[in-house]
């Protein structure tokens, strides 16, 4: 018997079109199946679906019928489906309730209702296997993203559920913290849907790929079925195209230096200790390294938003930073009006048919999806002509056909300026740049 | 101590202030307050900026709104609606005892916000969803400091760093657009992980200690000895 099954599910938020139209799928017990789509392509819809929350938190028109091992979700309240269901959302920041690990992850087993007794060796357990038995004592506010993202995972393997949902887990997590994420999820007994836009690591595990389109599902195949669909139809899914760049522009005039910096935040330990960087005009530099190597830092004294404790950073000309989660950070009450904040209107609308956003002018910042957001925010640093233009994680939440857009975008515009970005997302580092500089290791390399 | 006794006693120091009328008492518990919440370090910053703008602002402006003694200290015009401002040393006293008191109970709420177990104050409640609720917009502070700073340093990255009292004042809408995003994320997190459920349980705690009991039995004296004096 299946765990789930959705019947010709069609659903549409509150003053909106419909999210998902007619979907139909089950998943089996221990199925792995991977949910790929472009931005807003229905995908977070289904797995709210899944959960319940589609239509009980969002309100809005749902027609067809959802069944999580054999509960109707339109008669069960999601929190009674929790236990049978559980999700790790995007953002780990966002939901997180206490302030220490164990308590976080007992939070979920005491409203299902857990035998005291029980609750702190299911606490162990689970984090023992996410392999992050050593935070247990930890207070949430000292850990990394990495490690609260593990913590979250534990919070929904400890309720033993049948069916686990994860949206996008990995989004902040560095290749290996991604795929040793993915290992820990799907070590389990229980099916696990999972959404991803760097699908390379879920594409390995997964049994089954869905395929949205604008709320539509274009394809439901097993995995090796569905790679050479996507090979075929969508080859951006399964490969980015390296840059061939020849590295033409490094012989540009230098626009930031960085030399033998030292930096801490305050009450911290060092973040970087004799780090050095050179960015000229002309090239793309991918910066890359695991969680906490310091990769942000670097890139913020580059671009003149911090100062070092030690060392030297020469800049020439304008920098532009792009901070990660730019979607937050909108002040406007229209996407034009947020673009234009940095320059005139007709710049600014040409920066946004840059990144594909003309129809959205309009539109208030935070009406837009995840992805949609990114790129708006990607337009009002592209709008100011920066000497120097810093990414920050410019791919998180964005689709891999958009990721090549961006790729070719920033080659496009890469001889007007020096461009960094920093990234954990090696295809695109291999699609954009010119050359990575790697940090933890301490390794440069030329890409092309 | 627990979170719960020590609860009790920092409620207990705040009502004692509030109800305690000699200038000094008040001020030795608005400065042992202030000791306590320096152990917090930088984090402590700016709920120790929210409580001396407003104490210093009640101790500024309430001698100009009162009119109360007859040692007058300075005597100014005559304004609209307020009638003549005059600053008597009566009205001092009382300013300075006013802010002192609000001192005192900014200070305190400083100290459970920054320094108490919320995980364990939620686990012992008897009203978790209230309690629950409280710990959550008290976590508020240092999340809206944290997005402000975000949004600074976003807006310098774009090199449009906002200037001057209007510039900041122009950053809380965004600000307070993105805490209701936050909490609404919150709560659909809370929903999926079975918050409000029927049948909840809870993590077994510690057995109550000879200093909690003190703590408790303290608080309760404190606010006996302040309303008999």
């Amino acid at each position: 018997m299946a765990v789930a099954s959705v019947e010709q599910l069609t659903f549409a938020y509150p003053g909106a079109p419909p999210a998902v139209g007619d979907v139909s799928l089950s998943v089996e017990p221990g199925e792995v199946v991977l949910l790929l789509g472009a931005s807003g392509s229905g995908k977070s819809t289904l797995l709210r679906a899944l959960a319940g929350l589609v239509p009980w938190f969002h309100g809005g028109r749902f027609a067809g019928r959802v069944e999580v091992a054999g509960l109707d979700t339109r008669r069960v309240r999601p929190a009674e489906l929790a236990g049978v269901v559980a999700t790790v959302f995007q953002d780990p920041e966002d939901q997180v309730v206490l302030a220490q690990v164990e308590h976080e992850i007992a939070f979920g087993l005491e409203n299902v209702g857990a035998p005291p007794a029980a609750i702190l060796p299911r606490v162990h357990d689970a984090l023992a296997a996410v392999g992050a038995e050593h935070l247990a004592g930890r207070r949430i506010a000292e850990l990394s993203g990495g490690e609260l993202q593990r913590v979250c995972l534990a919070s929904a393997l400890a309720l033993e559920p049948q069916l686990l949902l994860l949206d996008e887990p990995t989004s902040q997590l560095d290749p290996d913290g991604a795929e040793a994420f993915l290992d820990h999820a799907l070590a389990g007994d229980a099916a696990v849907v999972i959404s991803e836009q760097r699908p390379a690591a879920a594409l390995a595990r997964a049994d089954r790929v869905v395929f949205f389109e604008n709320g539509v599902v274009l394809l439901d195949a097993p995995r090796d079925a569905a790679i050479a669909w996507l090979d075929e139809h969508r080859p951006a899914w399964t490969s980015l195209q390296p840059s061939n760049s020849l590295l033409e522009g490094r012989g540009g005039a230098v626009v930031s230096r960085v030399s033998d910096a030292v930096f801490a935040y305050p009450t911290g330990p060092r973040v970087l200790d004799g780090a050095s960087l050179e960015l000229r005009c002309g090239e793309v530099v991918a910066l890359t390294g695991p969680n906490g190597s310091g990769k942000t830092t670097l890139a913020k004294l580059a671009a003149g938003l911090l100062e070092p404790a030690g060392g030297a950073v020469e800049r020439t000309g304008r920098a532009a930073f792009l901070l990660q989660d730019p979607g937050r950070y909108l002040v406007s009450e229209t996407a034009l009006a947020e673009v234009a904040l940095g320059a005139d209107g007709r710049r600014a609308r040409c920066a946004l048919a840059d990144v594909g956003l003309a129809w959205a002018e309009a539109r208030h910042p935070r009406d837009l999806s995840s992805g949609e957001r990114e790129r708006l925010a990607l337009a009002t640093v592209l709008v100011d002509a920066p000497d120097l233009l810093v990414l920050d994680e410019p791919t998180r939440g964005v689709d891999p056909e958009r990721k090549a857009e961006l790729a070719r975008l920033l080659r496009a515009q890469a001889a007007s300026r020096a461009t960094l970005v920093v990234t954990h997302d090696v295809p695109f580092a291999r699609a954009v740049a010119d050359r990575e500089v790697s940090l933890g290791t301490r390794r440069e390399a030329l890409v092309a | 101590m627990r979170p719960t006794a020590a609860a009790a006693l920092l409620a207990a120091l705040a009502v004692a202030a509030l109800v305690a009328d000699h200038l000094w008492s008040v001020g030795a518990l608005a400065l042992g307050l202030l000791c306590v919440c320096l152990r917090a370090g930088r984090r402590a910053r700016p709920y120790l900026w929210g409580t001396l703008v407003s104490a210093g602002l009640v101790f500024l402006l309430s001698p100009l709104l009162q009119s109360t003694g007859w040692h007058v200290l300075w005597s100014g015009p005559v304004v609209p609606v307020l009638g003549r401002l005059d600053v008597t040393r009566e009205e001092l006293w009382v300013a300075a005892l006013n802010a002192l008191r609000l001192a005192a109970v900014g200070l305190a709420f400083a100290v459970y916000a920054l320094l108490l177990d919320h995980d364990r104050l939620i686990a012992a409640a008897t009203g978790r969803r209230s309690v629950l609720a409280a710990v959550l917009a008290t976590r508020l502070v240092p999340t809206f400091e944290r997005d402000a700073a975000g949004l600074v340093e976003a807006l310098r990255g774009r090199n449009l760093a906002p200037e001057g009292l209007r510039g900041h004042a122009a950053l809380l809408s965004p600000l307070l657009a993105g805490s209701l995003e936050r909490g609404t994320n919150l709560a659909e997190a809370m929903e999926a992980r079975g918050f409000g459920r029927p049948g909840r349980t809870r993590l077994p705690s510690p057995p109550w200690r000879a200093l909690d009991v003190a703590a408790v039995a303290a608080a309760v004296a404190i606010v006996v000895v302040a309303i008999w004096l």
